[in-house]
């Protein structure tokens, strides 16, 4: 299993008036190059369950393994290493800077790295190819239209050649071609071996023939019908 | 790995540059207001040490020792057979006679100081001659003849003529002749000057024979004049004895007290800045968080997005100084510090024209440099630390 959680619970602000439990004994088990949906209701737990897997936070209790790494107790630092090599994340409403160029939008993950300017260039421009934007590479963000707004997300969260790629109610703002295109996309990806976890209240995602499984996640919890 | 480290840090700074240029509006704001600090206190700083060099530099034209006459604590004439008593101390080279005034002129309103003195009875070495930038000193027995500064020439229009007359106590007329002019060089002491022969002196101010204002003591060894001054006091109890330290002591104290009465004005101008800077740097728009929270996720670190930070403060900081000093250079040098002359020259009557030549040691930009861009690091980078703690789960939806 490249991500495997065991009794993951996530409680906020953990013995203060405010506290709140997110999650509550998730297990979950997804295999290298499968596609998987996170099927739930706003506020079920499904952005938290993903900001696990994409080692935003550790788990308050439970085991949470990405890539064979153990995740608990690991400290903040750590957790972002672990992030830049291993998750590649889509968000909701793409998270561009808008005042970015395209270019420049696609190779923020690499700055930190220390890539040389050439080759994240060269790196960038692929991927542009690849995804047909490449005429928008030194357009501002900020006013390219929504097809190609998905695209340079995409872009974004493969720039790294990450195994895992994570996206957070991808189609949310998007109408049905592109978000149809949107899940063309993530099969393709699925095909080159990429491991996919998206989660979505969407049924153009979650009943898409591409995802191999869907979890619903209702109040913090698994739901088993 | 070096040179990974080197390639990350250089693309963190292509990033804060970028950062800057997108919210460029602000950043200019921030670097015009903080290179405004930075001129005001940087040109502070050099007319103020120009003042003190050029003090210091003319000095050496001063006697070493002046003695005047003192008669119920105000200053009157001595008469000159002081001078033998003088002569009679072991250790004084030379005693020369000089009388010493102000000649107000009510037409233009200015205050000329005029000096009666015999410069060949100077030593070689302390005559005012070598100060000449055209013509010569009067001798003893040329009438009429005198040297003047830039300024006594500029306000008596003397460009097409080389004569002008002053009023004597009872009104008659005495005529002068511009025989030379002082070199520019020595501007803050005798840009208002007016030098002409001891008779003549005499004669402008009706002062009776036998009589001169002060005495100029010259000592055969430098070293001594401390002690020879204290023993003319000795000598002649009713005299007051001034040493040549002690007046470079006084023009010291006079711009040192004023450049730090100047400079405590501009400090709190900074420190206002400062807290403004931190003020700024403590608030998040929402688009900063977004930003912020955005770059975690994708991975960067808490240090990465300080680095950010003090790249930028490090660029808007290291511009201001540059464009401050600069700004500063020219306005002391071109305009002659026209800002601060009311401050540190504001005290003649006619107006001293000096033509400054700012000096800038290292140690007076580590000093400024200290004085602001410190100030400022702190101001941005350490409120930037909360900023740099937006969690990144804050770019995840609910």
């Amino acid at each position: 299993m490249l991500i495997e959680l065991s009794g993951v619970s996530k409680i906020y602000n953990q013995g203060r008036a405010n506290e709140v439990r997110a999650l509550t004994d998730i297990d979950l088990g997804v295999e290298q190059g499968s596609m998987v949906c996170l099927k739930g209701p706003s506020g079920s737990g499904k952005s938290t369950l993903l900001a696990i897997i994409g080692c935003i936070f550790p788990p308050t209790s439970g085991k949470a393994a990405i890539a064979e790494r153990q995740l608990a107790r690991l400290p903040d630092r750590f957790l972002t290493l672990h992030r830049r090599e291993t998750i590649g994340f889509i968000f909701q409403r793409f998270n561009v800077l808008p005042e970015l160029t395209v270019l420049e939008n696609i190779t923020l993950p690499l700055l930190p790295l220390g890539v040389a300017p050439k080759e994240r260039k060269l790196r960038a421009q692929e991927l542009l190819e690849r995804f047909s934007i490449s005429h928008r590479a030194q357009f501002p963000a900020g006013q390219i239209s929504g097809g190609e707004l998905q695209r340079v997300a995409i872009a974004r969260a493969l720039i790294n050649n990450q195994p895992i790629i994570l996206a957070d109610e991808p189609t949310a703002h998007l109408d049905t071609t592109l978000s149809r295109e949107f899940m063309e996309i993530m099969q393709q990806l699925k095909a080159t071996g990429k491991t996919i976890v998206i989660a979505s209240h969407d049924p153009l995602v979650f009943e898409h023939p591409a995802i191999d499984r869907t979890v619903t996640i209702k109040d913090g919890r698994i739901h088993v019908p | 790995m070096a040179q990974t480290n080197l390639e990350k840090q250089i693309n963190i700074l292509d990033y804060a540059l970028s950062s800057l240029w997108r919210r460029r509006m602000k950043s200019l704001n921030v670097l015009l207001v903080f290179a405004a600090v930075i001129f005001l206190l940087a040109s502070f700083q050099m007319v103020t040490q120009a003042l003190s060099d050029k003090a210091k530099q003319v000095l050496v034209y001063t006697p070493e020792i002046t003695v005047q006459k003192m008669s119920a604590g105000r200053q009157e004439a001595i008469p000159l057979a002081y001078r033998d008593k003088l002569a009679r101390i072991f250790g004084i080279r030379r005693v020369v006679p000089r009388i010493w005034g102000y000649y107000f002129d009510e037409v233009l309103l200015a205050n000329y100081t005029v000096m009666g003195m015999d410069v060949e009875e100077m030593p070689e070495g302390s005559r005012l001659d070598t100060t000449l930038a055209s013509g010569r000193m009067p001798t003893p027995d040329e009438q009429g003849r005198v040297v003047i500064g830039h300024s006594v020439k500029k306000a008596l229009d003397l460009e097409g003529r080389t004569t002008f007359s002053f009023f004597r106590p009872d009104l008659s007329l005495k005529a002068f002749t511009v025989s030379g002019e002082f070199s520019r060089d020595t501007d803050i002491l005798t840009n208002d000057l007016i030098v002409m022969n001891l008779a003549d002196a005499r004669d402008l101010y009706a002062i009776p024979a036998g009589m001169v204002t002060d005495l100029c003591v010259y000592v055969a060894n430098p070293k001594e004049i401390d002690t020879i001054a204290r023993k003319i006091s000795e000598a002649l109890p009713s005299v007051r004895v001034l040493t040549r330290p002690q007046i470079q002591k006084t023009y010291q104290v006079v711009f040192g007290w004023r450049s730090g009465f100047g400079s405590i004005c501009l400090l709190s101008a900074l420190a206002a800045f400062v807290i403004l800077a931190w003020d700024k740097a403590s608030g998040l728009s929402p688009e900063e968080r977004r930003e912020i929270a955005i770059l975690k996720v994708l991975g960067w670190e808490t240090s990465d997005i300080l680095a950010v930070r003090f790249w930028e403060s490090v660029i808007v900081s290291g511009l201001a100084c540059i464009l401050g000093i600069t700004a500063a250079y020219i306005h002391v040098v071109y305009f002659a510090a026209s800002l601060f002359r009311p401050v540190l020259m504001g005290w003649s009557v006619l107006r001293p024209d000096l033509h400054l030549l700012p000096r800038m040691a290292a140690g007076d930009i580590l000093l400024i440099l200290a004085f602001t861009v410190i100030p400022y690091l702190a101001a941005t980078v350490i409120p930037a630390w909360r900023s740099a703690t937006v969690p990144a789960d804050s770019a995840l939806g609910g």
